[in-house]
């Protein structure tokens, strides 16, 4: 029976040191019995139970692979006049890539995530070019917003996961990818037209998104300020 | 006859009562509300007579032999069929996250080591007193199969055999939040222990077990209940922490302890019938001796604790459940909202957890066997640490439980009662 010098309880006979305060159990008449002594608790550490969701995976990928094939097969066999049956193959790619994390891969990083969701939706734009008459909007308009877009999501997930978050930073950062956003969906629109550089609804979004950043930016760095709107607006 | 009682006269469904609602939407990766209650006996548990036992017992309990489910606007219990629960060795890193949809889908999980059984179970199936009836009836059971007699059935423990009672199943809170006005809530900002955050998934134990007849001895000294004076003590500590810490601002000192509904309104039910009261000093109004805190905590109790505040609690807590504004909400807004409502407000209301379940009364034939009972509230939600007390003829368990490195409350703690005169011997998986 040993007692912790600096707390006074009575510890277990097995213990190396007091779990409370750290110092080390040193009494010279119980050195063999320490090593003989049982632990109050088991030594095997557990795991967390995973959740099987292969079976839901396995289930969703033979839905849309079947849907492709047999649209594919329908398409070759009965509706013939044009390829619709490739758009509905990207509309599938689609929806696997978009649900695959969610069910399969779920340690899967979120940003190559996003990057698989932005590769299979040029991959969709690309198929349906089989069905217009023309295809110079794939590279000059489909591909670049689709890059646009990819990249604003990337950093916004970027900034909620490594700046500091709170309810209004996500706000100011939320607002501020928006803004960009719009900015950018116009340039490029702009640019596949030829209007030159130039700015019309896009700069009304932007001022509204820049009023906006500028309130929550000035709230986030006045204390009292900031902790009066979250009071105000806690749920 | 009740809308959801099949033609076999079982219940299909069991709408979840006013606590276990919140409880699914805390939910996450690593934490799950799950609390865990264990009976030493004074002989090895044999594995396979265990099961056996487990096997006859849960029927008896339907809501336990359940599996959680989401509706369109609320999650449900069903009955669960599939194999199972097995029983388990027990870890050194108890109350896991316990995922819905793992396990067979059951919400509860057995373990034995050596001389132990414990329970594990989700809050939303039921509170410590039915997963007390639950561990003991299981234990009867399990004493009656090894073929030892006279166990006889009587409090905690039902009848195997028996159908359970409409009453057991049904959600109380429901028969008694009948007030005519809803008090509102107040809620304060507390002092929150800052502690390093162990690894996933770790869980800090560290029981202090002490003589029934030494605290209460020195808790009349003090002019209080042994709830009130261990209370007193836990206050006492986070005090001391909070100095140690040298935070700039002082904030106020509180314990979330959840309250046996049972205590003052009638009822045998097996689900959740509990709420919180939430006993502090504010250190910002001057230095306490620890007279003055025991003082304090007493007065609280004595104020708080009655039937009419109780039921005015539970009917402020049910008015937005009857809400049909709210009702017709879908359930991922609900979870949202819940969610955010318990970590921005629920979770900085207290420093600490306390629960005390007082001194267990079991069947005169199971004494012989019985050592002593452990109750741990579970993994916390934030980072602090939770304690929970339980008593059994003249052994006192204190159970804390932590996810962070530092055990500084318990070592306050600890010290303190020493310092009363009281004979504390720790065990810890630390």
């Amino acid at each position: 029976m040993s007692y912790c010098v600096n707390c006074g309880v009575e510890l277990d006979a097995s213990a190396k040191s007091c779990p409370l305060c750290r110092t080390p159990v040193l009494n010279p008449n119980e050195f063999g019995r320490l090593a003989e002594a049982q632990m109050p608790f088991p030594a095997q550490k557990a795991q967390v139970e995973p959740v099987k969701r292969k079976d839901l995976g396995i289930l969703l990928s033979m839905i849309t692979l079947a849907t492709a094939a047999m649209c594919g097969i329908l398409n070759a066999l009965v509706f013939q006049e044009n390829a619709w049956s490739l758009t509905v193959l990207g509309a599938c790619v689609v929806l696997w890539v978009l649900l695959e994390p969610i069910i399969l891969f779920t340690r899967q990083s979120v940003y190559l995530s996003l990057l698989y969701d932005g590769l299979a939706v040029v991959f969709l734009l690309y198929m349906i070019t089989f069905l217009s008459s023309e295809d110079g909007w794939f590279l000059g308009l489909g591909v670049p917003l689709t890059v646009l877009l990819t990249v604003v999501a990337e950093i916004f997930t970027l900034c909620v996961r490594k700046l500091p978050r709170s309810f209004l930073t996500v706000l100011l950062y939320f607002f501020t990818a928006a803004g960009l956003l719009c900015m950018g969906i116009e340039l490029l629109v702009n640019r596949y037209r030829d209007y030159g550089i130039s700015l019309t609804w896009s700069a009304v979004v932007l001022t509204v998104c820049s009023v906006f950043d500028i309130a929550l930016i000035t709230m986030l760095s006045r204390r009292r300020l900031r902790d009066s709107v979250r009071r105000r607006l806690h749920f | 006859m009740d809308k959801n009682i099949t033609s076999k006269g079982r219940r299909d469904w069991y709408q979840l009562d006013l606590s276990a609602i919140v409880y699914p939407t805390l939910q996450r990766r690593d934490f799950s509300s799950v609390y865990r209650l264990s009976v030493v006996l004074k002989e090895e548990i044999q594995p396979q007579v265990l099961q056996q036992a487990l096997d006859l017992t849960l029927p008896r309990f339907p809501t336990y032999k359940a599996a959680i489910r989401k509706g369109l606007f609320w999650r449900y219990l069903e009955p669960n069929d599939r194999p199972g629960p097995f029983v388990q060795e027990d870890v050194k890193n108890p109350c896991q996250p316990m995922s819905f949809k793992a396990n067979n889908r059951y919400l509860i999980r057995v373990y034995y080591f050596r001389n132990r059984i414990a329970l594990e179970a989700h809050h939303s199936l039921g509170d410590g007193t039915g997963g007390m009836c639950v561990l003991l009836t299981l234990t009867a059971t399990y004493l009656r199969l090894l073929g030892h007699e006279g166990i006889e059935n009587g409090g905690f423990v039902l009848d195997i055999q028996g159908q359970p009672d409409e009453e057991e199943l049904e959600d109380a809170y429901m028969r008694y939040a009948n007030a005519k006005v809803c008090p509102p809530r107040l809620e304060e900002k507390t002092y929150r222990v800052r502690g390093t955050a162990e690894p996933f998934f770790t869980l800090n134990i560290i029981d202090g077990i002490m003589s029934v007849s030494q605290v209460m001895t020195v808790a009349k000294r003090y002019h209080a209940t042994v709830t009130e004076y261990l209370n007193a003590v836990l206050l006492y500590a986070l005090l001391q922490k909070q100095r140690e810490d040298g935070v700039r601002r002082l904030r106020p000192v509180k314990i979330a302890m959840p309250v046996n509904l049972r205590r003052f309104f009638p009822s045998i039910t097996l689900r959740n019938f509990i709420t919180m009261i939430y006993p502090g000093v504010d250190p910002r109004l001057g230095e306490y001796t620890f007279e003055e805190i025991v003082l304090q905590v007493h007065n609280y109790m004595r104020y708080h604790l009655n039937e009419k505040l109780l039921r005015g609690d539970i009917t402020t807590n049910a008015a937005t459940q009857r809400n049909p504004f709210i009702r017709v909400v879908p359930l991922f807004l609900k979870d949202f909202v819940v969610r955010m409502f318990y970590t921005k407000v629920q979770d900085r209301n207290s420093s600490a957890g306390l629960t005390n379940m007082g001194t267990l009364q079991v069947p005169e034939g199971m004494k012989p066997f019985i050592e002593r009972f452990d109750i741990y509230m579970g993994q916390p939600f934030s980072r602090r640490t939770n304690c929970a007390i339980i008593s059994f003829q003249d052994t006192l368990t204190v159970n804390f439980a932590s996810s962070i490195v530092e055990s500084d409350v318990e070592r306050y703690f600890f010290c303190r009662l020493v310092q009363d005169g009281i004979h504390v011997k720790i065990e810890s998986n630390r």
